[in-house]
């Protein structure tokens, strides 16, 4: 126990004075919390100040109207989102119009106009701005002008305009999940999947950093063969165990460091409270996944030579760890589907997915206690095979062992 | 006293080790010889427990080699290598460490050293910051710091300047008089001659001789010797017991038989002939071994 320990203090104390490690404490929450903003940005977009929009409407039917819809959107503050004006003067031609207003765009004066031509039914609509990204403007002046439209045409048949007005009114639906109990928990979708993305992204971070020092300092042992005079010291055993527990404590004192910068920047908008609901159960996960992957990792890299076969083989493993990033689309969007059911009981892809499920649906215990009890089981599965594998692999150099000498290996006593 | 016996190690169908015995005892140096792929590798491995022997024994003073003599067992592989990044001090604790030694202990022991072998400066540097020779000096330390009562050395004096393989050298003797148990695995013929008193040479995992230095010299060596003289040298071939001479007028090369002392034979010729010089001629190591594994190939 007490090389156990020594080794363990030894990997940890050494990798946690690395520049690598120190870089990596602060780049990787840095890169989570840029990509968290930008998701943020892109999912709020709130508009900060009024925008002075024009509209050239030839028929002038719908100018007034159309105005009128576009003016009833609020800012946060309360202010009107839109200012609108009539940029078609009757005494000029109607192209001379459209030219004048084309350059009060690129000037800036306006933010867009609206173009509307009238072709006896059919009605052209053009939003002129010098951005193409005002995806919410358009989306809003296309249902205005749906509704300008539908308006137009019931009024022509006699509706009553006060009927027509209530049954326009802005409506926006609220999610809200149910839980058992009387619990209810009001989602919002976006924090969510970013608190879910944020962990595993930490997770996949951390596994594909500790393997691949793991790997390049078992190399290094191996190639000068540092790893005779270890185990002529203590038994294979206690170093793979001693490895394990040091890069575990280097896992775990990562997390906490970071765990206090998400405290820090907890409430604000880069980390939503939202993401502790499930803090508990994700760290259960996180711990079990890193546990898996280094395992996984030191059985691997015993049987490599060379750096370059490590990196190899590292990116190999990287690549079934991003696996879960690629589906957590579906996982989010469709959290019961066949595929993500599937994964949810891959021990590869377990922490991953359940980080994910956890977030976005109520997963039932059942299915937490039993991909807890395949992560355990298969932990321990792998650190035998590691072991067996670590303790013949430190010692072959050269050629890499097939399937068949390895899975010999597994079974030699 | 470290007895091993018919020691074999076969890895699927390859066999490393084939019944090997060898005894290394106290207040002599062992010396492991034998050309590259030889299996003395292996054998080191199996004294040190890290790979199990198919068949066969290895007694330490008396009991079965185990993992509870990690403690007592000192290792310098022939391939040197450290923790390039770390210090100097933090690698020789950490290895005196995995050998159970107490902190404190382990701080005296790495002074006392690094004072013995003139490094004490380097102390806190990174390993990476030292010169070839110096790196192999602290190996040398990680090896020995926890007082080790059987030292395996593969060949421990490459990468040392003349200075420093002295240093080492005495080092090395220190041991010996202090009754640990040496094993020198060397390609230096001419320094195994010099250190060590029992040899074993192998060759594809057997023996190919073995047994102290000064028997090797003489089953190998024929019995030779070499005379300076004036007079008549006919009279040396009409000794009965004399099987062949190289006569150069003043000096000859005589091969004797193998049941006479070289000694008898100086006797008999002095009072015949004037000797000015008088040697016996042992065979080199380095020509035993040559010879012994050319003939251990041929057959």
């Amino acid at each position: 126990m007490k090389k156990i320990f020594e080794i363990s203090r030894w990997e940890f104390l050494e990798k946690v004075k690395t520049r690598a490690f120190i870089l990596s404490l602060i780049i990787t929450p840095a890169l989570v919390i840029l990509i968290s903003i930008g998701g943020t940005l892109i999912s709020a977009n709130e508009q900060e100040s009024t925008k002075a929009i024009g509209i050239i409407d030839s028929s002038m039917v719908y100018y007034f109207p159309l105005s009128q819809t576009l003016e009833d959107y609020k800012l946060d503050n309360g202010q009107p989102a839109y200012v609108v004006f009539n940029l078609n003067h009757p005494t000029e031609d109607f192209k001379d119009n459209v030219m004048t207003a084309d350059r009060d765009v690129y000037k800036n004066k306006i933010a867009g106009y609206i173009l509307l031509n009238n072709y006896g039914d059919s009605l052209d609509v053009q939003y002129r701005s010098s951005s193409s990204g005002d995806f919410k403007d358009v989306q809003r002046i296309e249902n205005a002008v749906k509704e300008v439209r539908i308006k137009i045409g019931l009024l022509k048949l006699g509706v009553n305009p006060d009927l027509l007005r209530s049954s326009f009114g802005n409506i926006s639906v609220e999610q809200v999940t149910v839980k058992e109990g009387d619990q209810v928990r009001q989602s919002d979708f976006i924090s969510e999947f970013l608190s879910a993305i944020v962990f595993i992204m930490l997770l996949l971070m951390m596994i594909i950093y500790s393997g691949q020092m793991l790997v390049r300092s078992l190399v290094e042992e191996k190639s000068n063969k540092l790893i005779e005079i270890l185990i002529s010291s203590c038994t294979p055993e206690e170093l793979l165990a001693g490895k394990i527990l040091g890069l575990s404590a280097l896992g775990l004192f990562q997390m906490f460091i970071w765990t206090c910068i998400g405290i820090a920047l907890a409430g604000t908008s880069v980390i939503p409270p939202s993401a502790f609901n499930n803090f508990f159960i994700m760290l259960v996960y996180f711990i079990l996944g890193f546990l898996f992957y280094t395992a996984l990792f030191v059985g691997i890299g015993s049987i490599v030579t060379t750096e370059q076969e490590a990196q190899q083989i590292t990116s190999y493993l990287s690549l079934i760890l991003v696996l879960p990033i690629a589906v957590s689309a579906s996982a989010i969007f469709n959290p019961n589907s066949l595929l993500v059911e599937i994964l949810s009981f891959i021990p590869l892809t377990i922490p991953a997915i359940m980080l994910l499920k956890i977030n976005v649906i109520d997963v039932p215990p059942v299915e937490i206690l039993s991909t807890i009890i395949i992560m355990i089981a298969s932990i321990y599965i792998t650190i035998f095979a590691a072991s067996k594998i670590f303790r013949i692999g430190i010692l072959s150099y050269g050629k890499k062992p097939g399937i068949k000498e390895l899975i010999s290996w597994i079974k030699e006593k | 006293m470290l007895v091993v016996r018919n020691l074999t190690k076969q890895y699927n169908d390859v066999v490393a080790v084939k019944d090997l015995s060898f005894t290394v005892s106290e207040g002599k140096i062992f010396g492991l010889l034998g050309p590259n792929g030889a299996g003395k590798t292996t054998t080191i491995r199996t004294v040190l427990n890290i790979i199990k022997p198919t068949s066969g024994e290895i007694r330490f003073y008396d009991k079965k080699i185990s993992n509870n003599f990690f403690n007592v067992i000192g290792y310098l592989p022939e391939d040197r290598g450290l923790y390039k990044k770390s210090r100097v001090d933090e690698v020789i604790l950490y290895f005196a460490a995995l050998k159970n030694m107490n902190r404190t202990e382990a701080q005296k022991q790495l002074n006392f050293w690094l004072n013995k072998l003139e490094i004490p400066n380097y102390k806190t540097k990174k390993v990476e910051e030292l010169s070839r020779g110096n790196q192999q000096k602290v190996q040398f330390i990680t090896s020995v710091i926890h007082n080790p009562r059987l030292l395996i050395l593969d060949e421990p004096f490459s990468g040392f300047d003349p200075i420093n393989q002295q240093v080492i050298r005495e080092t090395i003797l220190s041991f010996v008089s202090e009754g640990k148990l040496i094993i020198l695995s060397t390609h230096q013929m001419e320094l195994a001659e010099k250190m060590c008193s029992d040899i074993l040479l192998m060759n594809k995992g057997q023996e190919v001789c073995s047994g102290s230095l000064s028997q090797l010299k003489k089953n190998f060596g024929g019995n030779m010797v070499e005379i300076g003289f004036e007079g008549n040298g006919g009279i040396i071939k009409d000794l009965s017991y004399v099987k062949g001479i190289d006569d150069y007028n003043n000096f000859a090369e005589v091969q004797l038989n193998d049941s006479v002392e070289p000694y008898v034979f100086l006797r008999d010729i002095s009072n015949k002939i004037k000797v000015n010089h008088f040697r016996v001629i042992e065979p080199t190591l380095n020509k035993i071994f040559i010879d012994m594994i050319r003939q251990s190939v041929v057959s």
